[in-house]
């Protein structure tokens, strides 16, 4: 039976049998495969880690999506940094109110190879002529816009190869200044009990610049060793007092469908578990 | 085998049709013979699993040899990585073992998916406290080996009081170190120095259990392994013998694992290289291969190798010779002070136990060509498009 193993971790890991392999690739040291797994359908992979898989995928898209958008209330322009298999964009571009979206990806490979091994994925969605992509560094994109938008959405890799860039104090003090008034900005932070200094290191590099700060949660199996984080920055404090009521409004006028997302999950993911919580109470206190 | 050995011109007809074959200089690595030394450690050390060290011959035929029989590999930059890679090695089945490593090296190392390394001083572990949740590492401990050609224990590894503190050091940074490394020496004329080393590793592994309840789980006990060049050495059941004994002793959840290089691919090359001209100096024939200290005999310079040789010729009286390379320096000497008989422009000289650190340190230097190599026996792999998936 052949297999694919991810070495994320050195004493940990997942692995999955492998029923076909629909694509492989190395470019400038990165290994890519797209392959097929009976349990999470098509499965895609950068260099060991798993990046996303056809049947968890929705949870983390919609999460990272409808969460600032909803709490938002009334988002015209959204920035997408990374997100290349289209997932991010495809949730996004399910709220008819939203007018424009720009989405930087560096590597233009990445999105037309998405497009053809993982369809379901953008669905579509990067013929939508509210769309404009740009193939970019995501970092000196934002460090050069002068553009505004409503919310920013950064779906990078982890902090070990390209992606790393999008972690740094710099590119969030960036991406403070291409925010409109009210802005959110919402970055994927890793599985907070794996890595749990993840979370205090983004914590301390974005309260700089931002009135309010915390951290919203999902479980994404494939994503193992529990709840994945997502960074959430605003100046506007009051957003995290929006009542489930007013989500419930805004999410039925939007008239979405959704499999994880709803109202009530939304205002729950921004309850911490106690282990992140203290983590970073000791780091405040330090 | 002798320095110099002569045989019947009749025996050099397979070297002569390699060479006509493919040119030379040449060397011929047969990966039967790698299986052979394979099988013949794991046989003389049934609990140790090994990584073959692959900067003793980093050819992709060696690797698929040794993947197919199930051996781990033993990396230690960046280059040797992309030929794993290369070769479809699963990443699991590799451990990083450069004790000194820039943050690139860490990096591709990780984006390949190694996960294990080694260290050997603070600086060195402090190196990982960004990936600390991604690594494992094993702490290199020094056990200086007086001899050998070439002590490993000079350059690399940490005294034995010095493993525990970096050892707290790294619990304290969140770091996880999984187990004790060493390196004996190379070309060992015994397995003393493994003997010793191993008991003092068990030592310290006790130690630390008894100061932080913390377990160890892996020794790594290097190489080491000797191989014969004109030289005898100790068969490798009798070298191995007291290192089992040693082994033993140790606490039975112990993974044992060793990085055995020259003893796996010593045996496998040998250097085929033909006489490009000859001229009387003196008392003695100065016969100019096409290969030399500068190319496959440069284990002469940085190996302290001294191979077996063989010419082929029928003729009984001999004369005084010098076999020296094709380059225009004249340290480019590969044996001087021989005995042989008289050979013509254009006969083989084949020289033995060239398959470790040999090509592996050849120059270009003059921009003479390295010597070509040419596997034979090479294991047919079966979707070799996807070994990646192979278990």
């Amino acid at each position: 039976m052949k297999t694919y193993t991810e070495t994320l971790y050195d004493s940990y890991g997942q692995e999955f049998a492998v029923d076909k392999v629909y694509f492989e690739n190395k470019t400038d040291h990165q290994h890519l495969i797209i392959f097929e797994n009976a349990k999470f359908g098509r499965v895609m992979a950068l260099d060991g880690i798993i990046q996303t898989t056809e049947a968890d995928e929705f949870i983390y898209h919609e999460m990272l999506s409808h969460v600032p958008l909803l709490t938002h209330g009334n988002v015209k322009r959204v920035l997408i940094i990374g997100g290349g298999d289209g997932g991010i964009l495809r949730e996004t571009c399910k709220h008819a109110s939203v007018e424009h979206i720009t989405q930087v990806e560096i590597d233009d490979q990445v999105v037309e190879m998405c497009k053809t091994y993982l369809p379901n994925h953008s669905a579509g969605a990067y013929n939508d002529p509210r769309v404009n992509i740009v193939i970019n560094d995501g970092a000196r994109f934002v460090r050069e816009c002068t553009e505004k938008f409503d919310v920013i959405i950064s779906d990078s890799t982890d902090p070990i190869g390209p992606g790393d860039v999008l972690f740094t104090s710099d590119f969030y003090a960036d991406c403070k200044n291409c925010l409109a008034d009210g802005g959110i900005l919402v970055t994927q932070n890793g599985v907070a009990f794996m890595q749990l200094d993840e979370v205090t290191t983004t914590a301390k590099r974005l309260k700089p610049y931002f009135a309010d700060q915390t951290f919203y949660c999902a479980a994404v199996p494939t994503y193992i060793g529990g709840v994945m984080t997502f960074a959430w920055a605003s100046d506007n404090k009051a957003y995290r007092s929006t009542t489930v009521e007013t989500i419930k409004q805004r999410f039925n006028a939007a008239n979405i469908t959704c499999r994880y997302y709803n109202p009530a999950i939304h205002i729950a993911s921004f309850a911490l578990p106690q282990y992140i919580e203290n983590a970073l109470a000791a780091d405040v206190s330090e | 085998m002798k320095r110099i050995n002569i045989e019947p011109t009749e025996k050099a007809g397979v070297y002569r049709q390699m060479a006509e074959q493919h040119g030379t200089p040449l060397l011929l690595l047969d990966c039967d013979k790698l299986a052979e030394q394979f099988n013949a450690l794991t046989h003389a050390l049934p609990r140790v699993e090994l990584y073959y060290a692959i900067k003793s011959l980093p050819h992709p035929a060696a690797i698929q040899t040794l993947g197919a029989l199930g051996a781990n590999f033993d990396i230690a930059t960046s280059g040797e990585i992309e030929l794993l890679r290369a070769q479809g090695t699963r990443a699991r089945k590799t451990i990083h073992t450069h004790p000194i490593k820039r943050d690139k090296d860490i990096r591709d190392a990780l984006r390949f998916g190694c996960t294990t390394f080694v260290i050997d001083n603070i600086y060195e572990l402090e190196k990982f406290i960004d990936y600390r949740h991604r690594v494992g590492l094993l702490v290199r401990v020094s056990f200086p080996n007086p001899n050998t050609p070439i002590d490993l224990s000079r350059k690399f590894g940490c005294r034995e009081d010095e493993a525990m503190l970096l050892i707290q050091k790294a619990q304290s940074l969140g770091l996880h170190v999984k187990g004790l490394s060493f390196h004996a020496g190379s070309q060992c004329p015994d397995s003393t120095n493994h003997v010793h080393a191993i008991k003092q590793c068990g030592k310290i592994i006790d130690a630390v259990f008894q100061a932080s309840a913390k377990i160890l789980s892996i020794l790594d006990i290097g190489g080491g392994f000797p191989v014969e060049y004109i030289t005898p050495v100790m068969d490798i059941q009798t070298f191995c013998q007291p290192i089992n004994a040693a082994l033993k002793e140790l606490p039975a959840h112990l993974h044992i694992i060793a990085e055995p290089g020259r003893y796996l691919s010593a045996p496998a090359m040998t250097a085929v290289s033909r006489v490009m001209g000859k001229a009387k100096r003196g008392d003695a024939t100065w016969y100019y291969l096409d290969d030399g200290i500068y190319g496959s005999y440069s284990g002469q310079m940085f190996d302290h190798a001294t191979y077996p040789l063989t010419i082929f010729s029928d003729i009984k009286e001999t004369q005084q010779a010098v076999l020296a390379g094709p380059t225009c320096d004249s340290i480019d000497v590969i044996a001087e002070q021989i005995t042989m008989p008289p050979l013509d422009i254009g006969s083989v000289v084949v020289g033995h136990q060239m398959g470790a650190y040999t090509s592996a340190s050849a120059t270009n230097f003059n921009l003479f060509d390295q010597a070509k190599i040419v596997a034979i026996n090479v294991p047919e792999l079966a979707n070799s498009n996807i070994t990646l998936l192979h278990k």
